[in-house]
């Protein structure tokens, strides 16, 4: 069954049996009493029975006596039944203090029928004067009976004063007791009925205060309802909304934050591309003026500077093209080659170098602007430096699934540390004039590109030269490319 | 706010809850003292009844005790009927529905009438309900009683004349009191006086004999002092004038020179003895009478002692003078 409609069947339940007790105890209690009183009225009447049947039996001898006839006679037999069936019944009454003066009294009934009969019998006998004093001794037993009661009931009166007197302090109690009962119902009512709207309105109040609060916006607080019954059902399913409504809510925060923070990346983005677009077309006008520089340059008989201006605007508009897509290892050779020339222009015979290029594999796919990083850095690290210049050696290679690139220096090498450095994209410092790609980025790029980290390696120790090993797989480039473009 | 209340609340009930039940307690143990009607049959052996003409006198309560006493312990049960004072038709009547009740047995005080012999000797014999007598006897012949016990009124008779013979000496005048019903114990001690003083000549001896009245007894002492100025002393041989005499002895003269002595079965001797009124009192024993009479009435109804010694069974006296009982 459902909490409170136990609860209101428990109530009146107990209201029930207690009314019921209360009032199969008052009946039984009334019941005693009227019995008792029952009792005490049966013995006085047969008492007076007694004394009313002696009588009337003496009135039947007297008549007759006066006219004996049949009639008369066998009235007078009923009436000694009668007053015989009395007696058996005035017997009942016996007790202990009653004894004696009982046994006497039912004697003397016997005696005055006995004198009855006698005076009947002396009559049928026509013994006058027998039969006259028989009579006069009935008579006399009759009175004495008729005394006798008196005594008997005074003696009764006597032996049970103590109750009787009782028995009305007895009712005098009981009118007490019951406006005793009826006081303590009612008090136990009150405690029990407030006892039991309390566990139902106060569980209530707790969730009303609950729901204010709700209202009020204030969702942290937990909805706490003392209680076991559907209230606690509501008020559980109450907290569990709360808890929802609570998730919901950090949940939309959530989104809002994250919506604001993608609105200023938006943004960022296309500042960003502003500004690439900005870049591009101020190198635009810088090679324009560059070829510019180089028919001027052939026009005034420079042959070589004017060759060499060709080469850095081919140089700048390779740069500026295939930053941000991947290339060919072919294009990128030829860049490496263009950049030689340029560099060889500054370092004369200083700079050597040596290519061992299978053409077979020169379709692979590159991130662009990788090569020219790493020869760069090479000629700057290891060229440079030295007076008599240095060999710079570039050999790529099939070797099934990938293309080996090595390009190796004979300069003075570097530490195992830092080549890890290198290798973890530590920010390495551009030392002077290199494109501004500095070599992490390159790396960086290859490994985006590939999606694998160990697309480069490095060996080096100090004093025996650098090289540095691309491993490039011919097929399965990560589709990370283009971000990896963009970002470049 | 909710615990005031409850407290409140719940200490009413408990206050209130306390009071029924102590109620309730009261009413269930005063339940349980209900009506002793328990139909407790317990029918003693013996229904025995003692009937005297002198109810509620001192001698009778004590006679009436001894012999409730006894017959609880015979196993059988008594009760003391009566009349008061003179009333011999309430007495007789008490006797006459003792008879018709079926008594197992009869004590009663002897009673020296016609009346009183027709209903022991022929009503009582008809029912065959045994009569004994007590402190006053009627001859058997005249009652059919089957014993008497008491006082032997001779020897009552002959103690207080010896005693009176020791006070006053040799020599006087002595006046005899009774009543004038000629009662047979009466008679008895009377006789009983005679015989002593018929050894003393030379005391003059007078009996007169007046009816119980007050005014009967004080005409009759005036009367008798008015004839023997010098008398010596009194002798009541029936209790119940002696106070009227006294009165009227009182009211003449002084009460010192005169020598008075009497029986002790009337409320009123015992104080007039202490007072100095009396010079002499023949005391009975009337617990010794209540009890033997029980006794033999019992001994009779069970067959143990038959026939009774019909003499009598006399039981002490004693001569007690004021200074007894100061």
């Amino acid at each position: 069954m459902i909490g409170i409609q136990r609860k209101i069947w428990t109530l009146t339940a107990v209201v029930m049996f207690i009314m019921a007790v209360i009032w199969i105890t008052l009946t039984y209690y009334n019941q005693k009493t009227q019995e008792q009183y029952n009792d005490i009225l049966q013995r006085y009447l047969r008492m007076n029975e007694v004394t009313t049947a002696s009588q009337q039996l003496i009135t039947s001898l007297n008549n007759y006596r006066l006219t004996p006839t049949e009639g008369n006679l066998s009235s007078l037999r009923s009436r000694e039944h009668q007053l015989k069936n009395v007696q058996w019944s005035v017997g009942m009454l016996r007790n202990e203090q009653n004894d004696f003066a009982l046994t006497s009294y039912m004697n003397l009934v016997d005696s005055l029928i006995e004198a009855t009969d006698r005076s009947v019998m002396f009559h049928s006998e026509k013994e006058t004067e027998d039969s006259v004093n028989a009579f006069a001794e009935a008579t006399r037993i009759s009175r004495y009976i008729s005394e006798m009661t008196l005594t008997l009931l005074d003696k009764d009166i006597h032996t049970y004063e103590q109750s009787y007197r009782q028995m009305i302090k007895q009712s005098n109690e009981f009118k007490q007791l019951g406006v005793l009962i009826l006081l303590t119902i009612t008090f136990i009512l009150l405690l029990f009925t407030y006892w039991f709207s309390l566990s139902i309105t106060h569980p209530i109040q707790q969730l009303t205060q609950a729901a204010q609060e709700l209202a009020k916006g204030r969702f942290d607080l937990q909805v706490k309802v003392n209680s076991t019954d559907e209230i606690s059902f509501l008020a559980r399913m109450f907290e569990h909304m709360r808890i929802n409504i609570n998730n919901l809510i950090l949940e939309i925060q959530q989104n809002a934050q994250l919506e604001s923070e993608l609105q200023r990346s938006k943004l960022l983005l296309k500042e960003s591309q502003l500004r690439s677009l900005q870049s591009q077309i101020n190198p635009h006008f810088l090679f324009n003026i560059l070829d510019t520089l180089s028919k001027k340059a052939f026009l005034e008989g420079a042959e070589e500077t004017s060759d060499l201006l060709v080469s850095v605007a081919g140089l700048l508009r390779y740069n500026l093209k295939r930053l941000d897509r991947s290339v060919t290892l072919y294009n990128e050779v030829s860049v490496i080659q263009q950049y030689m020339e340029i560099q060889k222009a500054r370092f004369t015979d200083r700079l050597q170098l040596e290519t061992d290029i299978d053409d077979s594999c020169l379709h692979v796919p590159i991130p662009g602007l990788t090569l020219q990083p790493i020869i760069e850095n090479a000629i700057i690290h290891a060229v440079e430096p030295d007076e008599h210049g240095g060999t710079i050696r570039v050999s790529i290679q099939d070797l099934g699934e990938q293309v080996r690139v090595e390009i190796a220096d004979d300069g003075p090498g570097m530490s195992q540390e830092k080549v890890q450095q290198i290798l973890d994209e530590y920010p390495v410092e551009n030392e002077g004039h290199s494109t501004g790609i500095g070599f992490s980025n390159v790396i960086q790029r290859l490994r985006l590109f590939y999606g694998t980290d160990d697309v480069i390696e490095i060996r080096s120790s100090p004093g025996k030269g650098t090289t540095v090993i691309l491993n490039l797989p011919k097929k399965g480039r990560n589709t990370a490319h283009d971000e990896a473009a963009n970002r470049g | 706010m909710h615990k005031r209340i409850s407290l409140a609340l719940g200490s009413v009930c408990i206050i209130l809850l306390c009071f029924t039940i102590a109620t309730v307690v009261r009413m269930v143990q005063s339940d349980q003292q209900q009506l002793p009607q328990s139909a407790a049959k317990k029918t003693s052996q013996y229904r025995l009844v003692l009937i005297t003409h002198d109810l509620s006198t001192p001698f009778w309560d004590k006679i009436g005790e001894s012999a409730k006493k006894e017959a609880l312990q015979q196993g059988a049960t008594l009760e003391v009927w009566g009349s008061y004072g003179e009333d011999q038709n309430d007495f007789l009547k008490q006797i006459e529905i003792a008879i018709d009740s079926r008594m197992d047995g009869i004590i009663v005080q002897g009673l020296d009438t016609e009346a009183f012999k027709e209903m022991t000797k022929i009503k009582a014999a008809f029912y065959g309900i045994p009569i004994i007598t007590v402190a006053s006897d009627v001859p058997m012949n005249d009652s059919m009683r089957k014993t008497y016990i008491g006082s032997d009124p001779v020897m009552a008779g002959r103690t207080i004349a010896r005693q009176m013979v020791k006070d006053m000496g040799e020599r006087g005048t002595a006046i005899l009191i009774g009543n004038d019903r000629h009662e047979y114990d009466q008679r008895q001690r009377v006789k009983g006086v005679m015989e002593v003083l018929q050894n003393y000549p030379d005391i003059q001896i007078e009996y007169i004999q007046t009816s119980n009245q007050k005014e009967k007894v004080m005409a009759a002492t005036q009367d008798v002092l008015n004839r023997f100025p010098d008398v010596n002393a009194f002798i009541s041989v029936d209790a119940n004038l002696t106070s009227a005499m006294v009165q009227e002895i009182e009211r003449r003269s002084q009460i010192a020179p005169y020598y008075i002595y009497s029986f002790d079965d009337h409320p009123d001797i015992i104080s007039l003895l202490r007072k100095g009124k009396l010079d002499g009192v023949i005391e009975q024993s009337p617990e010794t009478m209540g009890k033997m009479s029980v006794e033999m009435m019992t001994q009779w109804l069970k067959g143990e002692e038959i026939p009774l010694n019909t003499k009598g069974f006399f039981t002490s006296i004693r001569i007690i003078q004021p200074a007894d009982v100061q």
